[in-house]
């Protein structure tokens, strides 16, 4: 019961990130990838067996005890998970805050408040019937990768028109 | 002479020391830090490619090492690696970051400098050495990280607009990567109850097909994604023509390759069943890296993003070769992951070549668009000659070292029986030969059309760029026209490679044995499930 409901835990979590990564915007991608992280470092402490009350020490005297492998499982907590689990925490800490550093550096770039995914729903090079007058404005050769680094030239040139055009 | 095995960790612990070592040095003035950082870099990189040659001489004369780090046995300690292919991939990572040491210490500005790029690179050549040569899947996790913290900090190192757009891309598509991996090692642990890639080994063979599967699917993903493979190649045409050229030449050699790497250390030893039944997966994700790679070439305005979608076709032909890895052949089981090796080492040569030429032309023009160059064969007869050859080699023309693989690796598929994939990485090829003809001829050919912007190039600085790219190409030259050395070089590795039972008696001789004996197995954990 406590390995199910944990397992529905991790699901949880990782359909909740999937769904924050998924959507515009920067701080719902950290957080997003903070869910992730989370769901695995879950997954990670059911991969030890679950108990409740054991030390994760054994020493000889309860190997004999216990007998048999399956009744020495119940005795002692795997000690394993616990040291991969808090690896893993320090290393996504550093990637997050990472993450966090570039994208307020990133805000910083465009001088604006707003977030830039957002802006960047206003122009759509891929999209045929995105608004003309806005894909004319478009460098030559821009692509996909082009989109964001349009967002940043125009919000250096003209800050105030692209307010207008994402609160449209 | 015998070493004593802990040299096996020297080209973890070599970059490592000078990286920290170069960091201490924050009082001191600016440029004194980054001329005693240069120095230390360049100690370090010299250093780590002799480690690398003398491992090298090592294995080919002994045959694979191990050592258990802490002297703890084999599956509760961690275990260092080497085998060829191992020691094969260390001498190449070595031999480019010794060859872009030049490059950069010319190119690289002062404000960069500055900020750390030369502790950096030796950051990166520690994150990728551990990958190389750890027995440990955990472990392997955390040199991943390594690996990745520090790309992150050179590709977004100078902190323009697009560097920062192209590392935000990068970083996310690869934090998913990792964690992959991470839940892949999770859920082995869980189910085998190990960590160690040799017991690893052991359990795996003895372990459900649903268990098989799940943990495959997660590395394939996970490696894939380090590897730029469809799908989840995105994080890197969006990134790799954002920062100093130098740093993009070194990626090509390193990031990638590692992915490609790890999948070729992971899945003969743990899942050679599934490389016969998963082969139609492997094929196909082979075959769709490819077009993918080299149609989204013909897009693009740039002579770094052209050569970026190019990388991930030719990780295309590496996938190929994993696919045929171990079909039955003429030349003998394994032929096909020898030749997979082969294209592994001659795409590295040939690429860092390219983008280091690439790099080159765009810092002296101040420009990589590939509208606006023209005629540089004039001024640059001998870079663009070099040029000509790796692009060429990189297509697959007779005297270079892609000729070689690429008649290999068909010669593999054919006999696999696989014609659909052979027919679709011929067509590749000549897609390929036609795009980096268009790009030479737009950087090279025709009459120049923009002057050099002035005050850019230093006397003496072609001596430095081109150096590197000339001897990247006589490399590949002489793997194409001597293919023999080199072919019984590649064959020795994959053999090891593939040689399980060999790899396990070089960790722990008493693993297997062990395992029987041992009642915390995974047969006791099944028949506690079983009885519960």
């Amino acid at each position: 019961m406590t390995a199910l409901m944990l397992a529905l835990l991790v699901g949880l979590l990782f359909a909740c990130g999937t769904y924050l990564v998924l959507q515009r915007g920067q701080i719902k991608l950290v957080l997003g990838l903070g869910l992730f992280t989370h769901a695995i470092n879950l997954a990670l402490f059911g991969t030890g067996r679950l108990t409740r009350g054991a030390p994760p020490l054994v020493d000889g005297e309860t190997v004999k005890a216990a007998g048999s492998a399956a009744a020495l499982f119940a005795r002692y907590a795997d000690p394993l998970p616990q040291a991969l689990i808090l690896t893993a925490i320090v290393i996504s800490f550093g990637m997050t805050a990472f993450i966090v550093m570039l994208i307020f550096r990133r805000d910083a770039l465009t001088g604006s408040d707003l977030l830039p995914g957002e802006l960047a729903a206003v122009v759509n090079t891929a999209d045929p019937f995105a608004k003309f007058t806005l894909r004319m404005q478009l460098p030559e050769a821009a692509d996909d990768y082009d989109l964001l680094q349009y967002e940043l030239d125009e919000v250096y040139d003209y800050p105030e028109r692209e307010v207008e055009n994402a609160r449209e | 002479m015998t070493p004593h095995p802990t040299v096996l960790i020297l080209p973890v612990a070599l970059p490592l020391f000078l990286g920290a070592f170069s960091l201490l040095f924050q009082s001191m003035a600016p440029d004194r830090r980054v001329a005693l950082q240069r120095i230390l870099a360049g100690l370090g990189l010299f250093a780590n490619m002799a480690v690398a040659g003398f491992l090298l001489f090592w294995v080919l004369q002994r045959g694979p090492q191990a050592f258990q780090l802490g002297l703890w046995p084999a599956p509760f300690g961690i275990t260092v690696y080497l085998d060829t292919l191992t020691a094969l991939m260390l001498a190449m990572v070595g031999l480019l970051s010794l060859l872009i040491y030049p490059f950069a210490l010319e190119t690289i500005d002062p404000e960069r400098a500055r900020l750390g790029f030369f502790p950096m690179l030796l950051f990166l050549l520690m994150g990728a050495n551990g990958a190389f040569i750890t027995g440990d899947l955990f472990n392997l996790y955390v040199f991943y990280e390594v690996l990745l913290m520090a790309s992150f900090v050179l590709l977004t190192l100078g902190g323009t607009p697009s560097q920062i757009n192209g590392g935000i891309r990068y970083v996310v598509l690869n934090l998913m990567g990792s964690m992959m991996l991470l839940l892949g090692a999770g859920i082995t642990y869980g189910t085998l109850g190990t960590l160690n890639m040799a017991h690893i080994a052991v359990r795996m063979a003895e372990a459900p097909y649903t268990v098989q599967a799940v943990i495959a699917g997660l590395l394939l993903v996970a490696f894939g994604a380090k590897a730029a493979a469809f799908p989840a190649f995105f994080w890197l045409p969006s990134s790799y023509h954002t920062p100093h050229p130098v740093v993009t030449a070194l990626f090509s050699g390193v990031l990638t390759k590692v992915g490609v790497y790890s999948l070729f250390r992971v899945f003969p030893l743990f899942f050679p069943t599934l490389l016969a039944t998963w082969q139609p997966l492997l094929l196909t994700v082979a075959g769709l890296t490819m077009v993918i790679g080299v149609l989204g070439a013909f897009a693009q305005p740039t002579i770094r993003r052209l050569l970026s979608f190019h990388i991930i076709s030719q990780i295309g032909y590496m996938l190929m070769g994993l696919g045929v890895a171990l079909s039955p052949s003429t030349y003998g089981v394994g032929f096909g992951l020898a030749l997979a090796i082969l294209f592994l080492i001659h795409n590295q040569l040939v690429k860092t070549a390219l983008l280091l030429g690439g790099g080159a032309v765009e810092l002296e023009m101040g420009t990589g668009k590939l509208s606006e160059l023209g005629g540089l064969v004039h001024s640059r007869p001998l870079q663009a000659t070099l040029f000509l050859v790796a692009a060429f080699a990189l297509a697959g023309f007779p005297p270079t070292s892609g000729f070689i693989g690429k008649l290999g690796l068909l010669e593999v598929t054919f006999a696999a029986g696989q014609w659909p994939i052979a027919a679709v990485s011929v067509f590749v090829s000549l897609l390929t030969t036609m795009s980096m003809i268009r790009l030479w001829q737009s950087i090279f050919w025709g009459k120049p059309r923009l002057s050099p912007p002035p005050g850019v190039r230093a006397p003496g600085r072609a001596l430095w760029t081109t150096t590197p790219s000339a001897i990247l190409v006589a490399l590949s030259l002489a793997i194409g026209v001597a293919a023999q050395p080199m072919l019984t070089l590649v064959q020795t590795a994959a053999s090891q490679a593939i040689d399980r039972a060999g790899y396990v008696r070089t960790v722990n001789p008493e693993l297997t044995e062990q395992d029987r004996s041992l009642p915390l197995g995974i047969q006791s954990q099944r028949s506690e499930k079983a009885g519960g």
